[in-house]
């Protein structure tokens, strides 16, 4: 019995043992037929890509990809180009022929309504559709777009547009002055960002004889051809129905006079439609299609583009990701676009509260800060050290004023000589009022990393930093509301050409708005705002241009931090790229003018 | 019946409290819905925004603010979105359908992935393979979705080439919403696997020690048999507890998977809701969230009931 149970124990253990060497042979079988299919599969994509990879250069890694990719249904890959049939050759090309129809933009500027008039980013995207009058060209000058001159009276109130006479919508009709003074109107009427229009305009008027539209406003007023290059014009005959624009939603088609009209959004794909308008006049354009095609996360853009599922990249006041170039270079198939930034990002002190207030104390900051640092880290090299005028070289006027140096003990001096010393050696120094300075740095989660350099470099020159991180909402109410000893901010192009321009909009205290600090109530600067405002006569205004530069530079009521470029990529398919200061790439030029190349 | 009255008065004391929170909370948040709702670097009067404060009734005491939002509930009027342009409900319904579809199928496979294979491995827990899926499941719900939502868009669907990158679909298209979904679907059914399958697992391993299963055994029931007939029945009751919660979850918790995939669902929803601080989407989208959840509960509350006789019995 006992003999049989060891002759059963042993059998088992024999079956044990059997069933496992046979698991182990079939494993390694197949882990043998995977690697002999997945190194022809490695091998015959390298061959067809034309890159000259041998295997261990492609990796283990990149050749189970190629594998994978090969058994789920990417068979062309992997065959011969000789044995491409002609059929294929010729439904590939077709491919190729309706692809190059479509000219495909991502962008992180999720739409989020499908209200032509509320959404901003939608607004944005739709000049191409329904262009707005003006137009800034690469130079930073206003031109003419729907119109084709325009003239201003001498005392600065009444303007005149002349109008193109070879516009026509979308829907056949042609593009009348009307239509100009109907849209201006509306957006003066219907939207709250517009109000400034019904408060201004005193009359307007149209002549069909010289297709041409008259605005008259009850003041002086300089900046219309700038405010201009802002404004979608719409067609009166569709837009007059629509009781509530604000409200009103649809996904489209929707009448434009551009070379493109914007036939569909669709928000749950993601993207808007743009198709050419039939009755077009001006320079044809080469792509079919137009799509604009948003993602939620930047870092998902940027791999569509590597992925070469989109041809170019746009973000409205920003640059493509720095971190993300040379990825991008790698591939081979982009080129860049640089332009410097009329935008900045920059540092403003509370200006109405002691020490901010001392503009001593705002020198020994400007000097405590490591210029160098913060470029290198913020925009890996793309970008520079600013000015103490503010202004970019960019802008229109540009002054050169002193450089902004970085000089922590320089810093120092200067805080001792205004009174601010460590009498009772704490190693932090004391305010007036013999309190220690504890600075209170209110930044926003996009600026953490410039907070945190910020906070080390007061720390350095013996004065208290605390880092306060809000969100973006937060961060408006306490601005508002003065909460604050420093806080990192920056400026839209829009923003620097704003108001009185030259970054102005920002710090005037009559003002307010979104990312407005409204602080500086200093009489001379405001009456330079307003000498701007008054003025149309080029002369007079860049001499208002370079006093406000200096102004900026001696009294500091921000302080620079850097100055980018922004940069964005293009597929070296396409050609004939052009950036304005305002829109970057999304211009209506650059959709006329881009052209597929060869290879 | 004495139970169901204490159980309704319960969720309707409960249901009337998520409707003040609903409200209370959003108006305790610092920031202006007005301010957010004009465009950045825009310049507009003080007059502009106490128009616009007035329009949107938010210059009324908070008192007559709460009556309107209550009566304007009554006629199950979830309001008008400052930010999307349209009536909440219609929103609502809208991003629903879509949460649902792509949620809902998550946690649904999730549920019934997670619970066999918890039940196997938690029944058979010496096995190599139970071993080995342990370990992969404690791996992935260790993951934080997000991470594992850009590790398979960055693998499957950018190196692969196999899925899109973005949006539920190109053309409103059957085929392609399920090509779109596949990628997301997968990510948050293998993150709510993860979790059913450890509540499950720890559950059977508990359960099967119990004398029922020994009983049953000794009935001379086959292993399976214990499993399913006895043992499954009783382990699951912690898993439907965790079901109950996914709900809340299935409308909310997703925003990361949708900021990866570019999805327009609840996630997000809520989420620019929260940043632009508008009112009445906020409150109507907590408000379906709390009823979804109260739902969830309920419905746990009677599966339990069926599933467990004690539960049943008046205390």
């Amino acid at each position: 019995m006992k003999l049989g149970k060891h002759f059963k124990e042993a059998g088992l253990n024999r079956s044990g043992l059997n069933r496992g060497l046979k698991q182990g042979l079939t494993l390694a079988i197949l882990i043998f037929i995977f690697c002999v299919n997945m190194y022809p599969a490695g091998a015959a994509d390298s061959e067809v890509s034309g890159e000259n990879l041998t295997s261990s250069e492609g990796g283990i890694f990149d050749r189970f990809i190629t594998y994978i990719k090969a058994l789920f249904g990417g068979e062309e890959e992997l065959q011969d180009p000789e044995e491409v049939s002609e059929a294929k050759a010729a439904e590939m090309q077709q491919s190729a022929a309706s692809e190059g129809a479509v000219l495909k933009i991502a962008t992180p500027n999720v739409i989020k309504s499908a209200s032509f008039i509320g959404d901003s980013n939608l607004g944005v995207f739709t000049h191409l559709s329904n262009p707005p009058l003006m137009k800034m060209d690469s130079e930073g000058h206003l031109a003419g777009q729907l119109a084709e001159s325009y003239e201003v009276s001498e005392n600065n109130t009444c303007w005149t547009f002349y109008l193109r006479d070879d516009l026509y919508w979308s829907d056949g009709e042609p593009v009348t002055p009307e239509d100009i003074e109907f849209s201006i109107r509306y957006y003066g009427k219907e939207t709250p960002w517009a109000s400034w229009i019904n408060d201004t305009l005193e009359s307007s008027a149209v002549s069909e004889a010289n297709n041409s539209v008259t605005f008259k406003f009850n003041k002086p007023y300089t900046r219309i051809n700038l405010e201009f290059a802002t404004y979608n014009i719409l067609p009166a005959h569709v837009w007059e129905t629509v009781e509530n624009p604000m409200e009103y939603t649809n996904s489209g088609p929707y009448v434009g006079c551009g070379p493109y009209y914007l036939k569909l959004i669709d928000l749950n794909a993601g993207k808007l439609v743009f198709e050419k308008n039939p009755y077009w006049k001006g320079k044809v354009p080469e792509a079919e299609t137009v799509e604009v095609h948003y993602y939620s996360n930047v870092d998902v853009a940027t791999l569509a583009l590597k992925n070469g599922e989109a041809d170019t990249y746009y973000k409205y006041a920003g640059s493509y990701p720095y971190s993300g170039i040379e990825q991008l270079e790698e591939t081979g198939d982009f080129e860049f676009l640089e332009k410097t930034d009329i935008g900045l990002i920059f540092l403003a002190p509370n200006l109405e509260k002691a020490p901010f207030s001392d503009l001593k104390f705002r020198e020994a900051l400007a000097y405590a800060i490591n210029y160098e640092e913060i470029v290198r880290l913020e925009t890996l090299g793309y970008g520079e050290v600013p000015n103490r005028g503010f202004v970019p070289p960019a802008m229109e006027n540009f002054k050169e004023t002193e450089k902004l140096e970085y000089d922590p003990e320089k810093a120092r001096e200067l805080l001792e000589e205004a009174g601010y010393s460590d009498s009772n050696g704490d190693g932090i120094l004391e305010g007036k009022d013999g309190e220690n300075i504890e600075i209170e740095i209110l930044i926003r989660p996009d600026y953490a990393r410039t907070g945190e350099l910020l906070k080390e470099y007061f720390e350095n020159v013996s004065l208290g930093a605390d880092l306060r991180t809000a969100d973006s909402d937060t961060w408006m109410t306490l601005k508002d509301n003065y909460e604050y000893d420093l806080t990192v901010t920056r400026s839209t192009p829009w923003g620097m050409l704003m108001h009185a321009s030259w970054g102005s909009g920002y710090f005037d205290s009559r003002r307010s708005g979104q990312g407005v600090m409204h602080n500086l109530d200093d009489p001379e600067f405001l009456q330079l705002c307003d000498n701007i405002l008054a003025t149309t006569d080029s002369s007079e205004l860049q001499d208002y241009a370079y006093e406000l530069q200096d102004y900026y530079a001696e009294n500091l009521p921000a302080i620079p931090l850097y100055w980018n470029t922004v940069l964005t990529p293009y597929n070296r398919h396409f050609e004939g790229w052009y950036t304005d200061p305002l829109y970057g790439i999304y211009n209506l030029d650059n959709f006329v003018n881009v052209r597929k190349t060869e290879a | 019946m004495q139970g169901i009255t204490r159980k309704v008065i319960r969720y309707s004391a409960s249901f009337m409290l998520i409707t003040i929170i609903n409200f209370t909370l959003p108006r305790l948040m610092p920031g202006d819905p007005v301010k957010n709702l004009i465009g950045e670097d825009v310049y507009v009067s003080e007059d502009v925004m106490e128009e616009l404060r007035t329009e949107l009734g938010l210059n009324r005491p908070l008192h007559e603010q709460f009556t309107s939002f209550l009566l304007d509930l009554l006629h199950l009027d979830l309001g008008y979105s400052y930010h999307l342009h349209a009536p909440v409900a219609e929103i609502l319904l809208d991003r629903m359908g879509w949460t649902l579809l792509f949620v809902g199928v998550s946690v649904l496979i999730g549920a019934l992935l997670g619970s066999l294979l918890g039940a196997l491995t938690g029944w058979k827990p010496e096995r190599k393979m139970s071993r080995f899926t342990g370990f992969a499941f404690v791996m992935f719900s260790c993951t934080p979705p997000y991470f594992l939502a850009l590790l398979s868009l960055y693998l499957f669907s950018f190196k692969l080439g196999l899925f899109p990158s973005k949006g539920f679909y190109d053309a409103p298209e059957i085929g392609s919403v399920m090509h779109h979904l596949f990628l997301p679907v997968c990510v948050m059914s293998v993150f709510s696997a993860s979790r059913n399958f450890l509540v499950m697992r720890g559950s059977v391993i508990q359960e099967k020690k119990q004398l029922y299963a020994l009983y049953a055994r000794a009935k001379g029931l086959h292993n399976t048999g214990i499993l399913f007939r006895h043992v499954i029945k009783n382990a699951s009751l912690p898993v439907i507890t965790l079901l109950a919660l996914d709900f809340g979850f299935l409308f909310s918790g997703a925003l990361f998977t949708e900021i990866i995939f570019s999805l327009n669902g609840m996630g997000t929803l809520i989420y620019d809701a929260i940043m632009g601080k508008d009112y009445p989407l906020l409150q109507g989208a907590f408000l379906v969230i709390a009823l979804t959840a109260l739902f969830a509960n309920m419905l746990a509350d009677l599966l339990y009931a069926l599933i467990d006789p004690r539960v049943r019995r008046p205390v």
